[in-house]
């Protein structure tokens, strides 16, 4: 019998030595920037970081709330403005260094000298980091922040290696790195990367936290979605993930061969108004704006029905959301005529304006997405509507010029917390950097009451008031909630996201 | 030999005004246009006093007057300076581009001389025949014929419809190219590897991109070469090489074809600037990472370094390719004087 086992071993051994790693093909049109978390803030790039890197904190799988991850707990004073975080023991790099307390506040200081993209998610909120002891780092706050957790669940915050990463330079691609290779504290490391063209990933034997279960991933970079939809249908890429066309994403949810996830995603898509001078400088303008549109019109013929109708800045699935443009109706002719007429205008002389959109940024469906609004709002003959476009960064100097009336934009949040989804809009300070210039006391006010508050009721109350508000003043104006699809082979299990809608490697299995 | 040397000094020569005129053009578009590229590195997060700070880094602050005398001390100590987004030398992504951009473009020309001269002889030589016609009507179809469009045909028929070929990419979705990737040129590296298995795989690659670039090029080729070749049938060697008894095969495409060709071997210098163009739009279609994807992505981000870069890169290309064609024109040439 012993001998049979041995021969049988003898057999196998070799056998799993050589079985071929299990591989995953997942293919996008997205970008990486640079692999550096001091420069980027992107939705891809950050995907990377969720993956191959880890914070103090992390989302609950199917939650927004936070829990330990490298950290196993934290604490705040009672000012809420000093934060504690503990860290497990024995947690390690990808590469086998030590991390602890010092790498930490190494990374924290990194990102403020380097000054890079994400650094305002750094500097506005933190003084100082202290290292207590090697396992205890204190963030000392330059006020008290209620959602201070959520930031600690962004990338620039996630613990670089001080022997690796250097202190002085971006880095843009690992192989500026020693050994060539980023290293982190991730589920997965990046074992190959390629700009444009492929990323290998493979499993960090040093995670913290179970294995990941697919050996390897590769990701594949294609140049635009027709080509990502026909290397899907000929099974040249088992995930596709960001971005097909509504017209594919329509055709592969009847697709036998192909798996479809829809998730809920927190992307949303807005109108934005420059408030300051110019024609929508007067509110009542602003808000037959928003009487005119309807939404569930717009997503039925631009996206064929494949989002949601968005009634609040803050979309669905996050607390503190109340939808007061849902009171002011879809198509509303009537509202929108009475307004009008009291502004003095008529048929001879309607109210004539430009809408702006970019096709460079958010894709081809967004001239249908104008054509559509554009129909919607001339459905009365008091409103006369211009449609023109600009190439992104064009787009962006315009807005910074106060060129466009009114234009198109979209949203990916950095955080999980409604504060990403209305301060970082229409604060006084804010809204300059995204072409509206609003400015309001009252509602700055409230934004420090939510800011500053850790109390869900005092929050609560702040975002109640400034929804209300933001139906009067219209600022901007919901349009829509975007979903996420995912198209798999069949073989591909456990497709999820954080609430972040960052898709996590580490789920991710094949079966049989 | 001399003289050929003289006239290869004078064309380097003209190279550096070339490039002077180019570059200059190229310089003022690019600021001309609207949007400015630390609009677009920064996000929309950015603080005005780290705008500041970065046009001033980039010398943007300065006036256009300076920073065309600053790029052009800059191009004489040969440094395409440092790109705005990346923050990275901007030779760094053009030399990771360029070889799967040559690779694609000559792989379009062998099939564009493969198909246009060999036709344009066999339809010059049946002239006026139905062959001869059809041959016409496929040289204007393909010339006229947009280079993504018949991208998309060929891979909805031959990768989709009947699933023979791949759409995208210069490698298989598995096959990871960190492992045998020495010089960016796949075909030589797979080959240097003895990897045969991945040279197969890059060829099948390659076939679709290369096709569509060397279609829509080879009308050119066809028409040139059957024009050539009609008036070489009429000359007094084709004439006596009939008399002397030989085949017509040895007639036509030995002798006749072999003089229509001169001409053709001169277009192929100045194709190679419209091939180059070409392979920037079917780069696109067949997500083909080569330097067309970047001169567009670089373009849209205003990365004024970068495109300048690209720019010089694909000039000096395409002078370095015109000088070869006038060497070998002469070498093949005798009556060619310079």
């Amino acid at each position: 019998m012993k001998k049979l086992a041995a021969m049988a071993a003898l057999v196998l051994i070799p056998l799993s030595v050589f079985a071929a790693p299990s591989t995953l093909v997942y293919g996008t049109t997205e970008k990486i920037t640079d692999i550096d978390n001091a420069s980027t803030w992107d939705f891809h790039t950050w995907e990377y970081f969720q993956n191959i890197s880890a914070g103090l904190l992390t989302y609950k799988l199917g939650s927004s709330e936070l829990e330990p991850a490298l950290a196993e707990k934290y604490s705040v004073n009672k000012a809420g403005d000093e934060f504690t975080f503990t860290l497990r023991k024995g947690l390690k790099f990808s590469n086998g260094d030590v991390l602890d307390a010092a790498a930490v506040k190494w990374t924290i200081d990194r990102v403020i000298a380097l000054k890079g993209d994400p650094v305002s998610l750094v500097t506005d909120y933190v003084d100082q980091v202290i290292v207590k002891d090697p396992l205890t780092v204190v963030f000392k706050l330059k006020g008290p922040t209620g959602y201070f957790p959520a930031l600690i669940a962004t990338p620039p915050y996630f613990p670089q290696d001080p022997k690796v990463f250097p202190v002085d330079k971006i880095i843009h691609d690992p192989t500026e790195l020693p050994g060539g290779q980023f290293v982190g504290a991730g589920p997965y490391k990046l074992t190959s990367y390629k700009r444009d063209q492929e990323a290998v990933f493979s499993v960090n034997e040093n995670y913290f936290g179970p294995k990941g279960k697919i050996d390897r991933i590769i990701i594949r970079y294609y140049a635009d979605a027709t080509t990502l939809r026909l290397a899907l249908d000929k099974g040249e890429v088992d995930l596709a993930f960001k971005t097909l066309n509504p017209a594919d994403i329509a055709a592969e949810m009847k697709n036998d061969k192909v798996k479809t996830f829809k998730l809920n995603g927190a992307f949303i898509r807005w109108v934005a108004f420059e408030t300051s001078e110019g024609v929508f400088k007067d509110k009542s303008l602003r808000q037959v704006f928003a009487y005119l549109i309807n939404r569930p019109e717009l997503i039925q013929k631009v996206y064929l029905g494949q989002n949601k109708p968005l009634y609040s800045m803050i979309p669905e699935g996050m607390q503190f959301r109340y939808p007061t443009f849902k009171a002011m109706g879809d198509g509303n002719v009537k509202a929108a005529e009475a307004l009008l007429t009291k502004a003095g205008y008529t048929k001879d002389k309607p109210f004539a304006f430009e809408l702006w959109y970019t096709t460079s940024h958010y894709g081809d469906a967004e001239v249908n997405q104008a054509e559509v609004l554009k129909s919607q709002l001339e459905k009365t003959p008091l409103v006369k509507v211009t449609l023109k476009t600009a190439e992104w960064a064009t787009y962006k100097q315009q807005w910074n010029k106060k060129q466009m009336p009114v234009f198109l934009m979209g949203w990916y949040p950095d955080y999980i917390d409604p504060d990403d989804f209305s301060a970082v809009f229409t604060s006084t300070e804010a809204s300059k950097g995204n072409g509206i210039f609003f400015s309001s006391k009252a509602w700055d006010d409230l934004f420090e009451a939510e800011r500053t508050s850790a109390d869900p009721k005092a929050r609560d109350a702040a975002f109640k008031k400034v929804q209300g508000l933001w139906t009067d003043d219209v600022p901007t104006i919901p349009l829509w909630q975007g979903d996420l699809y995912i198209f798999t082979k069949k073989n591909v299990t456990n497709v999820v996201t954080n609430a972040s809608m960052l898709l996590l490697y580490d789920q991710l299995a094949l079966s049989k | 030999v001399k003289h050929l040397f003289r006239y290869l000094g004078l064309r380097l020569t003209l190279t550096v005004p070339m490039l002077f005129v180019l570059l200059s053009l190229v310089f003022v578009v690019l600021r001309v246009l609207p949007g400015d590229p630390i609009s677009a590195m920064l996000g929309n997060h950015a603080p005005e006093s780290l705008i500041i700070q970065k046009k001033h880094e980039f010398g943007l602050d300065k006036p256009i007057w300076v920073q065309y005398g600053d790029y052009l001390v800059q191009l004489a100590r040969f440094d395409l300076g440092t790109s705005m987004i990346q923050t990275e030398k901007v030779l760094t992504p053009i030399a990771e581009k360029l070889p799967a951009t040559v690779e694609l473009t000559f792989a379009g020309l062998i099939v564009a001389l493969l198909i246009g001269v060999p036709l344009g002889a066999w339809a010059a030589r049946h002239r006026r025949s139905g062959g001869d016609f059809l041959a016409r009507l496929y040289g204007n179809i393909v010339y006229c014929i947009p280079v993504f469009w018949l991208g998309l045909l060929l891979q909805l028929l031959f990768g989709v419809a009947l699933d023979w070929l791949p759409v995208a990419g210069r490698v298989g979705a598995r096959v990871i190219t960190s492992d045998f990737e020495t010089t960016g040129f796949y075909l030589l590296d797979t080959l240097l590897k003895l990897d045969f298995d991945n040279f197969t795989d890059v060829i099948v690659h390659l076939i679709l991109p290369a096709v569509t670039l060397g279609v829509t090029l080879s009308g050119i080729f066809f028409r040139l070469t059957r024009a050539n070749m009609l008036d070489s049938l009429k000359s007094d060697y084709v004439l006596a090489g009939r008399a002397r008894g030989l085949t017509e095969g040895s007639v036509v495409y030995g002798h006749a074809l072999g003089n229509a060709f001169v001409p053709v071997l001169t277009m192929l210098g100045l194709q190679f600037a419209v091939l180059l163009g070409g392979a920037i739009l079917t780069e696109t279609t067949f997500s083909w990472p080569g330097m067309g994807r970047l001169l567009l992505e670089r373009i849209y981000l205003r990365d004024y370094p970068t495109v300048q870069g690209i720019i010089v890169v694909f000039a000096l290309f395409v002078s370095l390719i015109s000088l070869i064609v006038d060497i070998v024109h002469a070498l093949i040439d005798p009556r060619v004087k310079y």
